[in-house]
């Protein structure tokens, strides 16, 4: 077991009344795939935005590669190897889909302090961007605005501007959310092509997901965490099982622990 | 400073800063509903000033203009946001802002068009053309009606946002308009009413502070401007924040008058100034 | 890497064009402020157009320009380009000040912190007027018409200088924004957070774009001052910052070129209706009006449109 990269230690986050996170804590090892899974409510969004830096914890402290990052901007964070997806596509829509990443490329490489050469000049950081492209599978609509492509390409495109900032720290925040089913297996495929080093936090509500990618998976519900451990043992959890109340919850696990 | 002189410093200070208030409170009423920032509210203050100066010149009675002046130009701003702004607020917040920008332009040269560019004075209503004795100083009786107006309106808009049922729907469309929308309540007429209770407002300030001043074309200007530093400094979208804001803005003119008078109209941006980079979202904001 | 225009040379030479055929249309004198004034729109332009700010105080740098420039010509003996090149740090230096604070905060609240930091400035030049002449404004200053042993004494020169002043600008911003920093500008304006989360510092640049719409004005101002020979406090009005303004809606943000385009329309419809109608400006205001529910993209994108519609017609002959 390698030594944990991300830390949150006893995170406390409150919106006046409201305590969105308590007492939370996690840790997420390079080269393993943590998951993240919860009913709605349980607070994976304040999570998220937490770790990337666009909330600041009440209490508790988080740390990147052994350094106190509580108070670090979000800008900072992803240059620190921190790096998140959008659970609804954020990209830049009237962008072409190469434009997306080379913006993503060229801050990566410290390019866009330039203010005198004309950005197509730059041909390595281009080609970084196409080699990028071409390992998704996105190569061929390169040229194509981002409004026009569909939403699952989107959805890739996400993952390939995450993999241009190089990170080691990956916030994968459900990354097939939206995405209709017969697209889903290329963004699948596309995660288990990341590169096996790097850290991975995946937030996911689709338990085929977790328990394909997922060595160890949190659960979280009302801003504590319930449990940790593997897949299998987690889904077969009546604790858990408890939580996700309803029909669709229990068979849902109940499909998921015989091994369906 | 002796403290009687401080004292008497202070006491100014909260008057103006009552009146100050109310010159923003229909500009913070209006962005804590509608999320958008009126930018024609000088000009309504402005209308107003000017409608109470020939209704004050030919009939003798201020009371009348305290009527007209809001009440028109709350018809002004009702068709205002039936016919233009409506068909804004899909668009992104610039186009709010300039669509008011523009009005208040047009506002602005109409009434220089009607009553010349020069400044004129409005009388102060005789029943309150008196003076009051605080010590050795003297305190004009129609300011004092006014900062008590500006107090009683404080206390009237209490009570409508927090105990009634407009106000509650006032409160929650603060919170989110598409919720209210989703409870079945007409968010158009929320949005037309409250537009029109923040133009008449700023009326009200435009005709209550006329005879204090006097009337002149550009004062819309002057007007935005202290309304912005009122509601930056005391957080946008509360009536406590426009309260807060307005006492501790004439707090500082009041002050600083005394200390350094033609400097006083800077301090106030330059209290601004500070306060933002202290707390950027003003003493009691939220957003 | 995309351009906000699509052809800039063909902007480039339109401007080149206007520019050389301005001064046989109007008199020199007009020509001269309509080039200074479309200087001062880039201003607005830039920060609009590329990065998306809307700002109602590009006059206070432009002002700012004007007093720094106008003083140190009369009080330190300056030479005129010596003196722009000073009024052009002054307006970067203030608005790098003040941006720096004001862009945390976003939408309606940057603009607003715009208008009252215009409002501020006002009051600061009255304030303060044993420096700055207060309302009477800065005055005797030496009619000085020399620029590296030129003469621009006579209008048709004074013209000259203001355009070429002026081209430089264009030029300059369309660099900046072919640039990649122009590219980030972009983003950020597109999508903010996801600009972030690429690691940008936003703030800081848009720190970097606001400074340098400051100092774009505050050259606007120096050249206002070398043209009017003293600084009217109505240059640091809230007044000027609107007028920039229009002129840059009117003309159009989404090129530069728009700023001509607007600064042309706006000063010769002024000259031409100020005297049968003085308030002209309420047809400008119900123009906006216009421009914001029907045309955003300023005159300038209407003249894209008709073009486009040629390039149509012309496809199907």
């Amino acid at each position: 077991m390698t030594d944990p990269i991300l830390i949150a230690d006893a995170i406390d986050v409150r919106f006046g009344d409201f305590q969105a996170l308590s007492g939370f804590s996690l840790s997420v090892r390079s080269g393993t795939i943590h998951a993240l899974i919860g009913p709605n409510g349980a607070g994976k969004t304040t999570l998220v935005g937490l770790l990337s830096g666009t909330i600041r914890p009440d209490a508790g402290q988080i740390s990147l590669h052994g350094r106190d990052i509580t108070r670090d901007a979000l800008a900072f964070r992803v240059k620190q190897g921190l790096v998140r997806t959008f659970q609804v596509s954020s990209l830049f829509a009237k962008l072409t889909v190469l434009e997306n990443i080379f913006l993503a490329v060229s801050e990566n490489a410290g390019a866009s302090h330039d203010l005198w050469r004309p950005a197509g000049r730059r041909r390595n950081l281009i080609e970084r961007a196409e080699g990028i492209l071409e390992r998704l599978h996105l190569i061929d609509t390169r040229h194509r605005r981002v409004s026009e492509i569909p939403y699952g390409e989107q959805r890739l495109l996400e993952i390939a501007i995450a993999l241009a900032l190089e990170p080691k720290v990956l916030l994968l925040d459900e990354p097939a959310a939206g995405i209709p089913t017969d697209e889903v297996g290329v963004l699948l495929d596309a995660v288990a092509s990341l590169p096996p080093d790097i850290a991975i936090l995946m937030i996911e509500h689709d338990m085929h997901v977790v328990r394909r990618f997922a060595t160890e998976v949190y659960v979280l519900v009302h801003g504590q965490v319930l449990t940790v451990g593997p897949p299998a043992e987690v889904m077969a959890s009546p604790e858990v099982r408890a939580v996700y109340l309803g029909s669709s919850g229990q068979s849902r696990f109940a499909g998921e622990a015989h091994g369906a | 400073m002796s403290t009687q002189l401080l004292l008497f410093q202070v006491l100014n200070g909260v008057g103006i800063g009552m009146i100050y208030f109310l010159l923003s409170v229909g500009l913070t009423l209006i962005f804590g509903l509608m999320r958008f920032v009126n930018f024609a509210h000088g000009a309504f203050y402005l209308a107003a000033a000017y409608i109470a100066y020939p209704v004050v010149l030919w009939t003798g009675s201020f009371w009348w203009a305290l009527l007209l002046g809001p009440a028109l130009v709350a018809i002004l701003a009702l068709a205002i946001e039936r016919l233009l702004l409506r068909h804004t607020y899909s668009l992104p917040h610039e186009a709010q802002i300039l669509i008011t920008f523009a009005v208040a332009l047009f506002i602005q040269e109409m009434v220089i068009l009607l009553f010349t560019p020069l400044g004129h004075n409005v009388p102060v209503p005789s029943a309150l053309s008196g003076v009051l004795f605080l010590g050795p100083y003297v305190y004009p009786a129609y300011r004092l009606a006014v900062v008590g107006a500006a107090a009683l309106v404080a206390i009237m808009l209490w009570i409508a946002i927090e105990r009634t049922k407009m106000g509650s729907i006032l409160r929650a469309g603060s919170e989110s308009a598409e919720m209210v929308g989703l409870l079945g309540i007409n968010v158009d007429r929320v949005f037309m009413a409250t537009f029109a209770l923040g133009a008449a407002l700023a009326g009200l300030a435009g005709v209550l502070i006329a005879p204090l001043r006097g009337v002149e074309p550009f004062m819309s200007a002057e007007a935005l401007g202290i309304a912005f530093v009122v509601v930056v400094v005391g957080g946008l979208g509360t009536l406590s924040g426009a309260l807060v804001g307005g006492i501790l803005i004439g707090l500082v003119q009041s002050i600083m008058s005394t200390l350094w008078p033609e400097g006083a109209q800077l301090m106030i941006y330059a209290a601004m100034a500070l306060v933002i980079l202290v707390r950027p979202t003003g003493l009691l904001g939220r957003i | 890497m995309r351009a906000t225009e699509r052809l800039p040379n063909l902007a480039t030479a339109i401007v080149l064009a206007a520019l050389v055929v301005l001064p046989f249309i109007v008199p020199a004198t007009l020509a001269s402020q309509i080039a200074i004034f479309a200087t001062g729109a880039l201003s607005v332009a830039i920060l609009l157009g590329a990065v998306g700010l809307l700002s109602f105080g590009q006059g206070l740098y432009l002002g700012i320009g004007a007093y720094v420039c106008g003083i140190l010509v009369r009080d330190a003996g300056m030479g005129l380009l010596s003196a722009l090149l000073m009024a052009t740090l002054s307006g970067a230096v203030l608005a790098g000040l003040l941006g720096s604070v004001i862009v945390r905060r976003h939408g309606v609240y940057f603009v607003m912190l715009t208008l009252a930091f215009a409002q501020m400035g006002y009051f600061a030049v009255l304030a303060f007027k044993g420096v700055t002449g207060g309302e009477n404004g800065l005055s005797g200053l030496p009619r000085q018409f020399d620029i590296l042993g030129l003469s621009i004494a006579d209008p048709l020169s004074m013209y000259g200088f203001m355009a070429g002043a002026f081209f430089v600008v264009f030029l300059l911003v369309q660099r900046i924004i072919a640039s990649p920093f122009g590219t980030v500008l972009a983003a950020i304006r597109e999508n903010e957070p996801r600009s972030e989360a690429l690691g940008y510092p936003v703030a800081r640049y848009k720190t970097v774009a606001v400074a340098l719409a400051g100092a774009i004005a505050g050259f606007a101002g120096g050249l206002h001052v070398i043209f009017l020979g003293f600084v009217p406090p109505s240059d640091v009005e809230l007044e000027m910052s609107q007028r920039l303004l229009v002129i840059a809606l009117i003309g159009g943000i989404g090129s530069p070129a728009g700023a001509l385009v607007g600064s042309a329309f706006y000063m010769i419809v002024s000259e031409a209706l100020s005297e049968i109608w003085p308030r002209w400006l309420a047809l400008i205001a119900l123009l906006l009006i216009g421009l914001v529910l029907f045309l955003p993209g300023g005159l300038w994108s209407a003249g894209r449109r008709i073009s486009a519609l040629f390039e149509r017609k012309t496809a199907h002959d």
